[in-house]
């Protein structure tokens, strides 16, 4: 069995558990609303305008919520210890990180996909003219944290607080794609090109490389732990 | 035996859990239609050396060597409760390369669990469950299947199919490993029996024509 293959039919798997229980996807949905909302009306319109604050609410609504998600990919291998399933089968080990690394990535762009259309609605930002380059930053800063949350949550997942214990280890890994993220947001909705902030879109695709290359490696030894 | 016949040679097996030594020096061969059935108190490491056997667990020392496909039954169902019973069974039959569509259908009916194929095996019994887990375990014909408690959960009835189901695999050359207690029943089915107690095994001893009760028994003195 290829390790394309595998890894596709864990995703499919994943993605199937999700559509079908949708626990995680309606609190992140449910949370994301809320961020959104909290930070919009916490400000005072009069002294702070939507446009100062719309990135930095943007990105902490896409991490907390993608967070539940990321949470939520090795919960439901360990309620019947269905992994030790996976790992009787001939499946490469490598599958399961991208199975997981995919379905992964298809739940937290859904999370973002109906987000960003919420967010536009609450802070009337002009997305629009820079959707293409927003997109592209979006795109890239979540591969990062999705990568590092992938291997994170495999690690978390056998201790007894494992809901607990991702975002006070992922957080800190996050720090350069978030920071680069709200940087990169806030410089397209002020109007500047995108070649004019290149080191930061430098710095998050090298952080996409190497955490994607580290999570796949190390996914193994944890694994084998 | 001929060499060619042996599905399992475990060597000089150790496992340790942070400083706590669960298996010592565990050797243990077994052949094409070879059934042993493990006996011993709680806590004596036969989980342990199921799961080192099946590789899901990695030997402090020692070897493992399986020259057959592993199927397991363990305490846990190893399944999903949001799928249904048929789509568990797909799952797993794909990550398995079986292609054969008619198998898993074959395997709910070998387990009298069609009409309930696309329930969700979450709001299965427990013997429901460990039915489903035998369909998994058997998906793709293993050499070798490894049984933690295999009768657990099951009514007389799913249990004497099982029984059925164990004998003629035996019969087929399938070899396994039973972790039981139920001594009457899985004793019919096992050539061997053999006691792990502190996490070192005894000697197998023949099961054939003689009395499972009295080889227990035999097992008992010798430890």
């Amino acid at each position: 069995m290829s390790t394309l293959r595998a890894a596709w039919h864990i995703a499919v798997k994943d993605i199937a558990i999700e559509w079908r229980t949708k626990t995680a996807f309606a609190s992140g949905l449910v949370f994301a609303v809320l961020v959104l909302a909290v930070l919009f009306f916490s400000r005072d319109p009069t002294e702070v305008s939507s446009l100062a604050i719309a990135p930095g609410a943007l990105w902490v609504t896409f991490t907390f919520a993608a967070m539940l998600g990321l949470n939520r990919a090795f919960l439901l291998e360990r309620e019947m210890r269905a992994m030790d399933g996976i790992l009787l089968t001939p499946a490469p080990r490598a599958a399961i990180f991208w199975g997981k690394f995919g379905a992964n990535l298809a739940f937290v762009g859904a999370i973002e996909a109906i987000s960003l259309p919420l967010f536009v609605l609450f802070y009337n930002v002009p997305i629009w003219p820079r959707l293409t380059e927003l997109l592209l930053v979006i795109a890239m800063a979540t591969v990062a944290f999705v990568a590092v949350g992938t291997l994170l949550s495999a690690m978390v997942v056998r201790t007894r607080y494992a809901e607990l214990m991702l975002p006070l280890l992922l957080l800190p890994f996050l720090v350069p794609p978030l920071v680069g993220g709200v940087q990169l947001t806030a410089s397209l909705l002020d109007g500047r090109h995108l070649s004019d902030i290149s080191g930061w879109l430098k710095l998050i695709g090298a952080f996409d490389v190497a955490s994607v290359t580290l999570a796949a490696v190390l996914f193994q030894v944890v694994l084998d732990e | 035996m001929p060499p060619s016949d042996l599905v399992l040679t475990a060597r000089s097996i150790s496992r340790r859990f942070a400083y706590r030594p669960v298996l010592t020096d565990v050797s243990l061969t077994l052949s094409r239609g070879e059934v042993l059935l493990l006996v011993g108190p709680n806590g004596a490491g036969k989980t342990t050396l199921l799961r080192v056997l099946a590789g899901l667990l990695r030997p402090s020392a020692g070897t493992v060597h399986l020259s057959a496909a592993i199927g397991m039954v363990a305490h846990d169902a190893m399944l999903y409760p949001a799928l249904s019973a048929r789509e568990n069974l797909r799952f797993f039959a794909r990550l398995h390369g079986v292609r054969d569509r008619g198998r898993v259908d074959a395997l709910l009916t070998q387990v009298d669990l069609l009409k309930r194929g696309d329930d969700r095996v979450g709001t299965f019994s427990r013997g429901m469950l460990q039915r489903v887990a035998i369909a998994r375990a058997l998906l793709h014909e293993p050499g070798l299947l490894l049984f933690d408690e295999p009768l657990s959960g099951l009514d007389a009835a799913a249990s004497r199919t099982l029984v059925a189901l164990l004998t003629e695999f035996r019969a087929r050359g399938t070899a396994m490993v039973l972790v039981s207690h139920e001594l009457e029943r899985l004793g019919r089915v096992a050539t061997h029996m053999a006691r792990l107690a502190a996490g070192r095994l005894g000697s197998l001893e023949p099961l054939t024509g003689r009395d499972p009760a009295a080889v227990f028994a035999t097992l008992m003195q010798d430890t």
